[in-house]
């Protein structure tokens, strides 16, 4: 073969990678999070697939320190985007993003005004199964809620998979509407192929009347909330 | 509007024009100062001193909430089971009710209505959606449903009496006082004629407004 061939034949190699690689464009949602007073915010973004409010959890990422983010989407659609910062009302919206396309949204939250009605998270722990040889891990989570008007926002993130889960209420709860209870929520994860790392770990809690507690991340250890001026 | 309507047709839309438009004493108009002002006093200030997180401190931004009004009814996406179409007075009056713990939301939801309507005065009605907000299919086909279950209802319960131009007309004369009472469209239809399953929270109620909405002259 030519040198001349050669240059041929990879030059349309390269231009058909290209086309693939246009062809398959992303399907994404990207943000902004700033305080009503223009600060930047990082904290988490987590997705609901579907409606908003149906408690079908889907995705998430970490909102980086100059409160950008971005969400790698498999397809298209519908989605209830909700962002939360430690200190401030948690934000919740419908939002449709095409696919391949990039969804740009910009976020506004606003601080709580007092922490008195906010849930409580007192302690998040991780307990292997021991029947099941550690194969299965349960991360748990004790809430309580001055109001007692949890709603099902008991969230947990794990960061290194992107995967958001509603965790489990102590009891069966009727109706997504209805008030949960307080007590330990937990969640069980297969940990047969991957041990569970604690520092992936996030977790956050939202009652019905959009009072929200602190992100706790690792190493887990609840804080005084505070008010932010 | 119901079935043993005994009024000739129109003649309680006549008369409630009449009453409008020589604004007799003890009823004000939607939209009339007090009522207004009363509902901006609602969306800014939480009646609980111990939880004022009010509808202000996260809808703050005036033009975020112009449209608001106008965009209903529609579908409300609350957590299942209340997720459904709903009157503006009737997302109101669950936001209150759950927000500031109201016993008894109507007056709340009645004014703050009234306020929303007034900061959306002149926003031509667009139900099912607001301006700069996405469209879901899936909302529009509920709102379509709605309309369809109304124009059922209207024609089976109202239509012997009230030509629906006529009562559509009338939509925006709601909510209004009432000598020390607001009264919102919903509670209006809840007492005529004893409309028993009327009730002013009704998906029922939320259809027959959806459809009026509908035969809004454009």
């Amino acid at each position: 073969m030519t040198r001349r061939a050669l240059v041929a034949l990879f030059t349309l190699l390269s231009m058909s990678l290209a086309l693939t690689a246009a062809g398959e464009a992303r399907t994404a949602i990207t943000g902004t999070v700033k305080s009503k007073a223009g600060l930047p915010l990082p904290g988490l973004a987590l997705l609901e697939k579907g409606e908003i409010h149906n408690n079908v959890w889907d995705r998430g990422v970490l909102v980086d320190a100059s409160g950008h983010f971005t969400i790698e989407l498999a397809e298209g659609g519908q989605y209830g985007l909700h962002v939360y910062a430690s200190g401030y009302i948690y934000s919740p919206q419908a939002v449709r993003v095409e696919a391949g396309k990039t969804l740009e949204v910009s976020v506004t939250l606003v601080p709580e005004p007092t922490r008195a009605n906010d849930p409580v998270i007192k302690r998040a722990g991780f307990f292997p199964w021991e029947a099941r040889q550690g194969k299965v891990t349960f991360v748990k989570l004790d809430v309580a809620d001055p109001d007692d008007d949890l709603g099902p926002q008991v969230m947990a993130f794990n960061a290194a998979a992107g995967r958001v889960y509603a965790m489990e209420p102590p009891r069966k709860v009727r109706t997504l509407k209805a008030n949960f209870p307080q007590g330990v929520y937990q969640l069980e994860i297969d940990t047969s192929q991957v041990p569970i790392n604690p520092r992936d770990w996030h977790f956050v809690v939202a009652d019905h009347q959009c009072n929200t507690t602190d992100i706790l991340s690792f190493p887990h250890e609840p804080k005084s909330p505070r008010i932010i001026r | 509007m119901a079935d043993d309507c005994a009024v000739t047709r129109g003649a309680g839309v006549r008369v409630a024009l009449l009453l409008a438009a020589v604004g007799l004493p003890g009823l004000a108009l939607a939209g009339s100062p007090d009522l207004v002002a009363e509902g901006e006093r609602w969306w800014t200030k939480s009646p609980d001193p111990a939880n004022p997180v009010a509808c202000a401190t996260c809808h703050w931004d005036p033009g975020a909430t112009r449209g608001w009004a106008a965009s209903f009814p529609k579908w409300k996406p609350l957590p299942p089971p209340g997720a459904r179409v709903m009157t503006l007075f009737q997302a109101n009056a669950e936001a209150v009710t759950r927000h500031y713990r109201l016993s008894d939301p109507r007056r709340a939801a009645a004014t703050i209505t009234a306020y929303l309507a007034a900061q959306g005065a002149g926003v031509p009605p667009s139900p099912g959606m607001s301006a700069g907000q996405p469209v879901f299919p899936k909302r529009l086909r509920a709102l379509a449903a709605s309309v369809e279950r109304g124009r059922a209802l209207y024609t089976r319960r109202c239509d012997a009496c009230h030509r629906v131009g006529d009562v559509a007309r009338t939509l925006t004369a709601y909510p209004r006082v009432v000598g020390d009472r607001v009264e919102s469209l919903e509670e209006y239809v809840e007492l005529h004629r004893r409309a028993p399953i009327l009730s002013w929270n009704s998906q029922a109620t939320a259809d027959l407004i959806a459809y009026l909405t509908e035969e809004l002259p454009r």
